[in-house]
């Protein structure tokens, strides 16, 4: 459940951070830094917010400084129940 | 498969045309030297990619000279050295509450060191008062530095009065013109302006790493960087000419084979065609989200003050909310935030929420912009279930 964020002061940490964390098997990311959180954050790293320890740690052991550690989940997560029928489809 | 509705043209513009893509390869299949150096057919071939790149931007700002143009690596390299080269600790300069952060950080960090700095506030709707730029003149003032157009609301600047101004009161006058150049026209010969700093990534259709900056002839401005140049090998001392005495190390001639394929392309379209394309999608972008309830629109009302460049919110949605359902759900491309403009969203009364921008450009459609249309109503009646009760 990705219901944790971690927010950067530059997108190099949260690139990096979100490739450490896929590499380790853990689930991870990267969204528009939500601007009601920071106006710092242009990109962020949603995880599991259960695993914040082991994910913090493993971050600091790549030299990847995180700037803040939020239980967040987005309100448009909801949106995904809504699929307006003239929507374009995509494939992702 | 369609790709996706691109609308942070304001960013860097996507798709380039063909022709840029060749250019590129050009370089690497029929030039691949370092231009100026080596005097060989492959160092000529590169030299004649980058020349042609200026003589292409010449064309476009009505520069007589091209070697008035100095490539740098973006706008950002371009303002600094305008900024460092003119400013020191004790004069005086003014500027406006709509500068990106590529002007507003190098005043800034001068004003730290001694220098008197005016900022100019604009009207919330994003516009400057050309009056409010004279009145803060001073005896001391060495440089008026103001964007052309803004990259947060659109608005553009009333460049031919201040520049008037400026040059009749001997002030060196900087135009920031990042979102503008190739996307309205600029006339330099006309205007009289001393110094344009341009990207080449964004409506001039180049490579990211690509810039310059149009010095007029008479103004005095020692450059940022000192190194080799290729001309006068002789020397241990900076050659003192244009375009050289900006341009030390070797350049991105690859990228600014790009950028030369995109300024002639834009040539090729009419710089007018482009403007008035760019206006069409803006117009009525604004007209069906004014009708749009909880879309919030920044930005001047009146065409003829704004560029491709348009500045929303929707409801109580933060911005970056508002973009995440845009990409993720309808495949529409925006940049949310503050725009690295703090001071323009200050001015607007969306600082630190920022908003969502659209920036337009020579690709898009109006079926893309009626597209986006449709995505902010349904958004917005989304987002209207989900309004604080006391909203």
């Amino acid at each position: 459940m990705l219901d944790g964020l971690f927010t950067f002061f530059a997108s190099h940490h949260a690139i990096r951070a979100d490739k450490t964390l896929r590499d380790a098997g853990m689930e991870s990311a990267l969204i528009a830094g939500p601007k009601e959180l920071s106006p710092n954050c242009g990109t962020a790293v949603r995880f599991d917010f259960r695993e914040r320890d082991r994910a913090l740690a493993l971050l600091a052991t790549k030299h990847v400084e995180v700037d803040a550690v939020h239980p967040y989940t987005p309100r448009t997560d909801d949106w995904r129940e809504r699929r307006p029928a003239w929507r374009r489809t995509r494939s992702r | 498969m369609a790709g996706p509705i691109y609308f942070d043209q304001a960013a860097t513009s996507w798709p380039k045309p063909d022709s840029v893509r060749r250019a590129v390869e050009e370089y690497f299949d029929g030039a691949g030297g370092n231009p100026g150096r080596s005097g060989h057919r492959m160092s000529i071939a590169a030299a004649r990619l980058v020349e042609a790149a200026r003589d292409a931007l010449a064309e476009l700002f009505a520069v007589p000279d091209p070697g008035r143009i100095a490539f740098t690596k973006n706008a950002t390299e371009a303002l600094n050295v305008a900024i460092y080269g003119l400013l020191s600790p004790g004069d005086h300069a003014v500027t406006t509450s709509s500068e990106h952060n590529s002007v507003m950080r190098p005043l800034r960090h001068l004003e730290a060191a001694g220098l008197a700095l005016t900022v100019v506030p604009c009207r919330p709707d994003g516009t400057l008062d050309a009056e409010a730029v004279f009145e803060a003149i001073r005896p001391e003032t060495r440089l008026i530095t103001t964007v052309h157009g803004s990259n947060v609301t659109g608005a553009l600047t009333p460049i031919e009065r201040i520049a008037a101004e400026a040059r009749r009161r001997g002030i060196p006058y900087l135009v920031d013109a990042a979102q503008t150049a190739g996307a309205i026209p600029i006339d330099l010969t006309a205007l009289g302006i001393d110094l344009l700093a341009f990207t080449g990534h964004k409506a001039l259709l180049g490579l990211t790493g690509t810039g310059g900056l149009v010095v007029a002839p008479g103004v005095d401005l020692p450059p940022l960087l000192r190194g080799g140049t290729g001309s006068r090998s002789d020397s241990e001392h900076q050659p003192d000419f244009m375009p050289d005495v900006y341009e030390s190390g070797t350049l991105n001639v690859a990228g600014l084979a790009g950028l030369g394929a995109g300024v002639r392309h834009l040539l090729g379209v009419g710089i007018n065609q482009v403007a008035a394309h760019e206006q069409t999608l803006v117009d009525r972008f604004r007209t069906g989200a004014a009708a749009i309830p909880m879309v919030r629109l920044f930005g001047p009302e009146r065409p003829a003050d704004r560029c491709g460049v348009v500045s929303f919110n929707v409801g109580s949605l933060s911005s970056s909310e508002v973009g995440t359902l845009l990409d993720r759900d309808f495949d529409i491309l925006s940049r949310v935030g503050l725009h690295c403009a703090p001071g323009a969203h200050r001015t607007i009364g969306t600082f630190p929420g920022g908003t969502v921008r659209f920036g337009f450009g020579l690709t898009n459609t109006i079926g893309e912009v009626d597209a986006a249309l449709r995505a902010l109503a349904e958004i917005a009646s989304w987002a209207a279930t989900r309004e604080p009760a006391d909203a």
